[in-house]
């Protein structure tokens, strides 16, 4: 039909994906842990409908050609791993990492999954759980009669039992783990990521060693979502859309002059 | 029939092609180092028998506008813009192409490239960023990584290839990518700066492509008001010269 039309569709298609991650970005303003989004975009092929020298009469040809662009398209959502501000909880396992690193938990089917959010709670068995239920890895369980518990910034647990303060037991330390390339990492929601080919795999470590962050007991660490430039970039996609709407108008309206014809 | 509708058609017809650029531009309004496409009419004379009087129209890309975009600073340690003049080198399969878009990525094998997944190079070749290392760009394009185990020992990864080719002898490839119109991989400049954790927004200036969207569109009414005039004539004709019954 026309070109334009199907341009005009692509661009607001697009505009249409970024203002679909800047609400899922400020839907989890508030999410421990949670690693703002931001959309790519790339141009699609272009279209040489005459190519630059092509002969136009038996003794001229044309100095330049006619070449077309076929609009534009959502390449990626990249991940950007800013540390989120750490907010005191004063929950003994609240557990925040200040520096690169992310805590490795269980899940039901066996597989490890990473997350940021070190809000944890205890199962009925004693064992550190993530909010969902899936257990920390290394396992760490806290034994009956428990009644303090603290985590050194190295990721060392102990626990004061029975109210025996001069011998501390050690539960077991949590170890982080670090990826070359944490943009890769596929986000399955509950605040978990699996490693993918684009990530490269895990290398674990103690916190604080290696250049691995230190975990900090009783702070969580929120969201690093920035509602300003969020707002800022909301504006922009929305007056992006408008315009791109604008263009599928006019060519609309000179298909209508044609048909009137 | 008169020439007229031939000559008023390819007025219509071209003004629907220069609507597309201008979509593909509006399109493009959000995508990082995005360059806008020029177009320009030029009217081509009908040769043949007899004077010369009529000129058809043809619509024609004239290359790519390559002023500098708007540089927004994005906090994200991979990302870089050209601040001014200059280019990106990145490797395809059919030799060195140059791009604006600096939102670099790495590979599982710490390899530097671009989203699209082209290699990106330095002055000697690919880079590569080892593993557990922060890296960061100077201002004349020169990586260096940290390694996050030990800050202080900052070592040099190389350096990107930045070139800055004359406007004239570049041009933009089908997949949006800009080489040298010889074939030949551009010289290392040395005075290309680079701005560190930003990005560069598309130059396509919406004002102006709604503007040229107006007038392309009257334009094409215009024409589309001809071929109708055209048809008015020769109804005329064909009545004069019909048999009264």
């Amino acid at each position: 039909m026309m070109r334009s039309l199907w341009i005009a569709k692509t661009g607001m298609d697009a505009m249409q994906n970024n203002v679909d991650v800047i609400s899922h970005n400020l839907a989890n303003v508030a999410t421990n842990g949670y690693k703002r989004e931001r959309p790519i975009f790339d141009d699609l092929l272009y279209q040489n409908l005459r190519q630059p020298g092509g002969a136009t009469s038996q003794t001229t040809s044309l100095p330049t050609g006619l070449q077309l662009g076929t609009g534009v398209r959502t390449v990626a959502t990249a991940r950007i791993f800013e540390q989120g501000s750490l907010q005191n909880t004063e929950g003994q396992l609240d557990l925040a990492i200040n520096g690169v690193g992310f805590f490795q938990i269980t899940q039901p089917d066996g597989t490890t999954a990473y997350t940021r959010d070190g809000s944890f709670q205890l199962d009925n068995q004693g064992n550190v759980v993530t909010a969902e239920g899936e257990a920390l890895s290394p396992a760490i369980q806290v034994p009956a009669g428990t009644t303090s518990v603290s985590v050194g910034k190295d990721g060392t647990v102990t626990a004061i039992v029975n109210n025996v303060a001069s011998a501390p037991v050690t539960l077991g330390v949590i170890q982080l783990a670090t990826f070359i390339n944490p943009a890769g990492l596929q986000a399955i929601g509950d605040n978990l990521y699996l490693e993918t080919n684009a990530s490269g795999a895990p290398t674990a470590g103690q916190p604080g060693t290696n250049g691995l962050g230190a975990v900090n007991q009783g702070y969580v660490e929120t969201s690093n979502v920035n509602v300003t430039e969020e707002l800022v970039n909301m504006i922009q996609a929305q007056r992006a859309y408008e315009i791109n709407s604008r263009a599928v108008t006019t060519s609309d309206q000179m298909l209508q002059k044609l048909e009137s014809m | 029939m008169d020439r007229l509708i031939y000559v008023a058609m390819t007025g219509a017809k071209q003004s629907m092609q220069r609507q597309a650029t201008i979509s593909s531009n509006l399109a493009n309004a959000a995508t990082p180092g995005f360059r806008a496409d020029l177009d320009t009419f030029r009217a081509v004379p009908v040769l043949g028998e007899g004077a010369q009087t009529r000129a058809f129209v043809v619509a024609q890309t004239t290359g790519a506008d390559l002023s500098p975009g708007v540089i927004q600073s994005t906090g994200r340690d991979m990302d870089a813009a050209i601040n001014g003049d200059g280019w990106f080198t990145v490797q395809t399969g059919s030799g060195e192409a140059y791009t604006r878009n600096g939102g670099f990525e790495i590979d599982a094998s710490g390899l530097l490239k671009t989203r699209s997944g082209l290699v990106v190079m330095g002055e000697n070749g690919p880079i590569t960023v080892p593993d557990n290392t922060r890296i960061s760009f100077g201002s004349d394009g020169t990586i260096s990584g940290t390694p996050l185990d030990n800050p202080s020992a900052t070592t040099d990864l190389g350096r990107l290839k930045l070139v800055n080719p004359a406007g004239t002898d570049v041009y933009k490839g089908t997949d949006g990518l800009f080489r040298m119109r010889d074939g030949s991989a551009a010289q290392t400049d040395e005075n290309v700066e680079v701005a560190p954790d930003a990005l560069e927004n598309s130059n396509v200036n919406a004002v102006d492509e709604l503007v040229n969207m107006i007038s392309s569109q009257r334009h094409y009414d215009m024409q589309v008001q001809l071929i109708q005039s055209a048809d008015t004539n020769a109804r005329s004709v064909a009545s004069i010269i019909q048999f009264s019954s």
